[in-house]
């Protein structure tokens, strides 16, 4: 007996989007902006995820670049580097894909109103956090100091940079940029994310750390934000994993005893350091 | 645009393109998809413009050498397809005596007429974009090879044994048997067809990436086999491998 | 609910008759002098007094490869669920079995209710049977699984010359009624079945030194020991003892196509934390590259991780595992003895 299609729920069956513009926006980086076919909204918090299909293809885990506060589309700023991203990045304006999600718990920005939010990005760790970073951009008032720690392997390999220009000089932002390897062109300062700590003056009892990058970076901002006297429940990283099914069943995604995509991506460093989650950093 | 597919055979048996000109069924669907300029097997035609070419056999010749190196130039995408062009295979067996003493067994008191040279994998000699490992290879990896190259998608061996797949065969263990097998260390994807139809494995597909060499020869001398056994049972396919030396 | 007596004979006859109205067996045969759960065409083939199975019958509620969608992608990319559930009857399946199909039961019905399992299971009967000939690997009594009161439609122990039925649900009770001469069960022949019950507790070879309950602290301990690198040292990475165990149900997910290259299927298959790209991630990571951190969170699942999560142990002391291991390192319990006897 095989139930008829409709009479049941399938945790697996993505909603349908298509895609409404698309940016290049660095060398194997592109910018896909979504709307779902019946209208909805996806309905997210900064720092989720969704899982995007190409049929044929697969299905991958991808963090959410837009804010909730923009409404009606989303964003997903994507790097090529699997078949599914690839075959992503052949598509274009028109096309449909296959949305599932949003999945996890995303960045606690309740916890954050009236706080200084200091975010550290490293490479395309500014993808997700650019949903923070706008929502708070978009809810100012609501917070306190926003602070940008964005590092890049080279200067030619900086993500987002028109939306780097733009919180340049916003008013109530304040964006630090360092490149491991500069060029003829860059003026600003060169070095790891990490040696910008130093440029900065914050108020630790006041402030939220926010951190993704690659996972080599994290034990180094933790270190720097623990100098600066930032308490360990204040220090939160995205933790990337091979999120399958997004829906706490198929056990790629496992750090420990928790599933990233069930209980994260987004953690603590207190949460890591108190559930001994060795395998996280 | 369908892809122009080529079939290349150099020292090898020739059943992996047999095994094509036996699909049946999916060789009509497949011939839609691509087309096929050159099959010495199938054919009689022959063109030099190709994107794809097939390669059978292990390179054993300096003309072979040269003849590979050409339809690398042409080709877009290069496959090794069978044990003896991914791995060089039984061919290599004759690595382990001099090119003289093989000449003189195979021709005799002709042997002067004749040249050759240590067997070879193909990837010893050109740049291999994919491989379809097995005596002979198999027909579903194939397939799904030609569906992923079609579809921009790149195609992934398992990376890993046999076991995986004899025990979801629900096989009898070949050890539990009293024999020994080379499945513990061998790459699946064969569907452990040997184990299940009653021998063990033979590692005709090559080893996983990173093998445990040490503990499979451990268990196949605690069941029986001696270093020289071990030696000869890794030779029969995977000759070319530093496990086999 | 009353328990019921039917003679061996009689069973054969029930079980023919279940067939020949069209009821699906999968129960256990012989094979090559192990035994297998595999589909029943005559009473004849069935064998209940086996100790193990090669596989384990949570096989047929978590299939190797099941398909979750089909697609076209000719036009416009469409998707609809493939959600398929068949009713079957898994006859013989022993206690340990049994809670492992619970531990699956919560697994995929926690948080996300994963309708393509659970319909599957609800499609299920289960006839279980009190294993009596335990495997020289199994450790049961240790996890609290020799014996269970509940998980199955039916339960049968095999007392001589004929079987002691347990009721344990209004299905089981509905199929018995097809059941010809089932007796009211009298006091001595429960005794009977309590006696060769306690005949089997004393046949296990394998035990726990830790009280089950204590072993996530054991193991919170024993993160740094030496022990990992040492039992992880001669793990083949071959996965047998995740692909033969009955509580594992992790899976991959792909998509396959046709050769028209329009339809397809996007599919689930049985993965396993012991292979070696089970954590890897896009481009060259891989977060349990090293033998020993997956021999390790093996363990770590069986003994402690799925018991936090899902409130139940995350191994039922089969045996299954330590049995197919050529390496001789799979069995938890060797495991957390060793490690308990470091910690002292």
């Amino acid at each position: 007996m095989t139930k008829h299609p409709s009479e049941e729920k399938s945790l697996y069956l993505p909603r349908v989007a298509e895609i409404t513009s698309v940016e290049t926006i660095a060398q194997k980086e592109k910018l896909f902006e979504f709307n779902f076919q019946d209208g909805k909204e996806l309905g997210h918090k900064p720092g989720q995820f969704v899982e995007i299909s190409i049929f044929g293809i697969g299905e991958m885990p991808i963090s959410i670049s837009s804010s909730p506060t923009k409404k009606g589309a989303f964003e997903l700023a994507v790097r090529a580097v699997g078949d599914v991203t690839n075959a992503l990045h052949r598509l274009s304006k028109g096309a449909t894909v296959g949305i599932r999600g949003p999945f996890g718990n995303g960045f606690p920005v309740d916890e954050f109103t009236g706080k200084d939010v200091l975010v550290i990005a490293g490479g395309i760790g500014l993808f997700p956090l650019r949903s923070l970073i706008n929502y708070v951009v978009d809810n100012r008032k609501n917070f306190g100091r926003l602070i940008i720690l964005s590092g890049s392997k080279t200067a030619n390999e900086r993500m987002l940079v028109n939306e780097l220009e733009r919180w340049q000089v916003m008013e109530g932002v304040e964006l630090l940029e360092t490149v491991d390897i500069g060029n003829e062109k860059w003026g600003g300062t060169i070095g790891p994310v990490t040696t910008l700590f130093s440029q900065i003056d914050i108020i630790p009892q006041n402030t939220f750390a926010v951190t993704v990058g690659p996972p080599v970076m994290y034990k180094f901002v933790i270190g720097e934000c623990q100098k600066k006297g930032i308490p360990d429940e204040r220090i939160l990283m995205s933790l990337e994993r091979r999120m399958k099914c997004g829906v706490g069943k198929c056990g790629h995604c496992q750090i420990n005893g928790v599933y990233v995509c069930q209980e994260g991506p987004v953690f603590s460093y207190a949460r890591i350091k108190k559930d001994k989650l060795t395998e996280a950093i | 645009m369908k892809p122009k597919v080529g079939f290349f055979d150099f020292t090898s048996c020739e059943g992996c393109q047999l095994e094509v000109l036996n699909f049946e069924g999916e060789l009509v669907e497949l011939l839609k998809l691509v087309d096929i300029v050159n099959f010495r097997e199938a054919m009689t035609e022959k063109s030099d413009n190709y994107d794809i070419a097939f390669i059978e056999g292990a390179i054993t010749t300096e003309a072979g050498i040269n003849r590979l190196k050409k339809i690398r130039e042409r080709a877009a995408v290069l496959i090794a397809m069978g044990t003896c062009a991914c791995l060089g295979g039984i061919n290599c067996l004759k690595n382990f005596r001099t090119m003289e003493e093989n000449l003189k067994i195979v021709y005799g008191d002709a042997a002067h007429y004749y040249n050759t040279i240590p067997a070879r994998p193909v990837d010893a000699v050109v740049a291999v974009d994919y491989y379809l490992p097995g005596c002979p290879m198999d027909k579903d990896e194939f397939i799904a090879l030609v569906k992923a190259l079609l579809l921009n998608k790149k195609a992934r061996l398992p990376n890993y044994p046999v076991c995986v797949e004899c025990k979801l065969a629900g096989n009898v263990c070949v050890f539990e048997k009293g024999e020994t097998c080379l499945g513990p260390v061998t790459r699946a994807g064969c569907k452990a067809i040997c184990v299940t139809n009653g021998r063990h494995c033979w590692g005709c597909r090559g080893l996983v990436d990173d093998p445990n060499i040490d503990s499979e020869k451990e268990i196949l001398q605690k069941h029986g086999l001696t270093t020289a056994d071990i030696l000869e049972r890794f030779r029969h396919f995977n000759g070319y491998l530093e496990v086999s030396k | 609910m009353t328990e019921k007596v039917l003679s061996k004979q009689n069973l054969n006859i029930f079980i023919n008759t279940l067939l020949s109205r069209g009821e699906e067996i999968v129960g256990v045969k012989k094979k090559e002098g192990k035994y297998a759960f595999g589909k029943i065409a005559d009473a004849e083939e069935v064998c209940l007094d086996y100790d193990i199975t090669l596989l384990p019958p949570s096989m047929y509620l978590l299939p190797q490869r099941e398909a979750l969608l089909k697609f076209n992608i000719a036009e416009r990319p469409v998707a609809f669920p493939v959600i398929e559930a068949n009713p079957f009857i898994l006859f013989g399946v022993h206690p340990y079995d049994i809670k492992a199909i619970e531990l699956l039961d919560t697994a995929f019905s926690t948080d996300n209710l994963d309708t393509n399992y659970l319909n599957r299971r609800e499609a299920a009967t289960i006839v279980g049977v009190d294993c009596l000939n335990p495997n020289p690997n199994a450790f049961c009594p240790s996890m609290d699984t020799a014996f269970t009161d509940k998980g199955y439609d039916l339960l049968l122990t095999d007392i001589g010359d004929s079987y002691v039925i347990a009721i344990g649900s209004e299905k089981g009770q509905e199929l018995l009624k097809g059941c010809p001469d089932t007796q009211e069960a009298t006091q001595v022949e429960l005794k009977r079945k309590e006696e060769e019950r306690q005949k089997a507790l004393g046949k296990y070879k394998v035990a726990l030194d830790t009280p089950l309950e204590k072993l996530p602290q054991l193991l919170d301990k024993s993160w740094n020991s030496p022990l990992w690198d040492e039992r992880s040292e001669s793990c083949l990475s071959c996965g047998s003892c995740v692909m033969v165990c009955p509580t594992c149900f992790c899976f991959d997910v792909q998509d396959d196509i046709e050769l028209n290259l329009v339809e397809g299927e996007r599919y689930r298959q049985k993965d396993a934390c012991m292979l070696v790209d089970f954590a890897a991630v896009a481009g060259e990571g891989n977060f349990r590259k090293d033998k020993v951190s997956r021999y390790r969170h093996r363990m770590y699942r069986k003994g402690k991780y799925i018991m936090e999560r899902f409130g139940r142990p995350g191994c039922v002391g089969c045996g299954r595992c330590a049995s197919a291991c050529l390496a001789e390192i799979a069995s938890p319990a060797e495991t957390f003895n060793l490690m308990k006897g470091e910690s002292k």
